[in-house]
């Protein structure tokens, strides 16, 4: 990325961390969604037998629903608070000053680098909140910390190009919905297999070969990202 | 510098009914757009010539409709575009505000091409050509 580009793509994410920060509508939406939902599961799950809390965590069986509850309360915390990049910019009219003064590719990073900073810090925040409320045992710290970061990237890399290509149609809450299903499968799957191994409720191996996936998942969106949204940026 | 000819510095448009972002400041506003386009920001002389100055620390939420008219003409020529466009650049203007879009004008016909479109019979003595725009 040469200096010009930098600068744009740099100038796009203090737009939107500065805009953030101000109104704070995506972050505090999805945190407060995570931090009920966290203290609905740990109140589900303690009522399952309040006196074998220790036993109940060791059955793999409830790592696999521990594993899948906290990577649906990171996934659905992203999707409240991420497709509103760019949507947002379309509902307030000001996406017509972007394109009269920016690059596809510098609205589509900028955007893409703020959403997975937030979800980094979301995700955080959540699996923090979720292990303090569930006691729930991390064996494998790495593979989490792996999965977190990975997973946090890639979630934010498609529900970023979900919210871009969505955008500018008349209906475009829904349709960024319906696009980021097929896009998100995949990454439904190698969260909960990794987040599993993390528990130690799987395979090491596997939870790295799904991070890596994941990892992998994000890059692929850096790259391919800003290509498939300059193709529908009206000029 | 961008290359000439690039639409994000040799175009200036500002309308009416353009927005902007409500939680920034006027002085981010300049600074965002600079950046964008790769130009200098110019915030002290653009500020002093739209006479906003004193409201660089606003946000856009807190300006009234003539304050942000203003900061889009600054806006609209801070990267001295070849060709800049507004429209109805006067509508939410005072008398000052009148005589600033004069100025503007007068300056950018010096430079290159203005494109002002409009039913305001003071803004169409600034023409040189007029095109009549029928049903």
């Amino acid at each position: 990325m040469n200096s010009p580009w930098k600068t744009e793509v740099l100038a796009v994410f203090r737009k939107e961390a500065m805009t953030e920060l101000r109104t704070k509508s995506g972050l505090a939406t999805g945190a407060l969604f995570g931090f009920a939902t966290v203290v609905t599961v740990a109140f589900a799950l303690f009522n399952i037998n309040p006196n074998r809390v220790d036993a109940v965590f060791r059955d793999a069986p409830l790592k696999d629903v521990c594993a899948s509850l906290l990577w649906t309360i990171v996934l659905f915390s992203a999707l409240l608070s991420l497709p509103r990049a760019f949507l947002a910019e379309e509902e307030n009219g000001t996406a017509d000053l972007l394109r009269l003064m920016a690059r596809p590719h510098a609205v589509f990073w900028g955007k893409m680098l703020f959403n997975i900073l937030q979800t980094w810090a979301l995700s955080l925040f959540l699996s923090v909140l979720f292990i303090a409320f569930t006691g729930l045992e991390v064996p494998l710290p790495g593979v989490f910390a792996f999965c977190l970061l990975g997973g946090g990237a890639s979630v934010a890399g498609a529900v970023t190009l979900c919210g871009a290509l969505a955008a500018q149609a008349s209906n475009r809450a829904a349709l960024a919905g319906a696009i980021a299903v097929p896009l998100l499968l995949p990454l439904l799957q190698w969260g909960v297999t990794g987040m599993k191994a993390s528990f130690g409720g799987g395979f090491e191996g596997g939870g790295i070969a799904a991070a890596v996936g994941m990892v992998s998942y994000a890059v692929l969106v850096v790259v391919v990202g800003p290509w498939i949204y300059a193709a529908v940026w009206k000029s | 510098m961008p290359p000439e000819g690039d639409p994000r510095t040799a175009l200036g448009y500002a309308a009416l009914e353009m927005a902007l972002y409500s939680s920034l400041t006027v002085d981010e506003h300049l600074s965002l757009a600079a950046n964008l386009r790769g130009c200098d920001a110019r915030a002290d002389e653009l500020l002093e010539m739209v006479g906003l100055t004193y409201a660089r620390d606003l946000s856009a939420g807190q300006l009234s409709t003539g304050m942000k008219a203003r900061l889009k003409l600054a806006m609209a020529i801070q990267p001295r575009p070849a060709v800049l466009l507004l429209d109805e650049p006067s509508a939410a203007l005072d008398e000052q505000g009148r005589a600033l879009v004069a100025q503007i004008a007068q300056e950018q016909t010096a430079r290159g091409a203005l494109v002002v479109a409009t039913n305001d019979p003071q803004e169409r003595s600034l023409a040189t050509h007029e095109l009549a725009l029928e049903n």
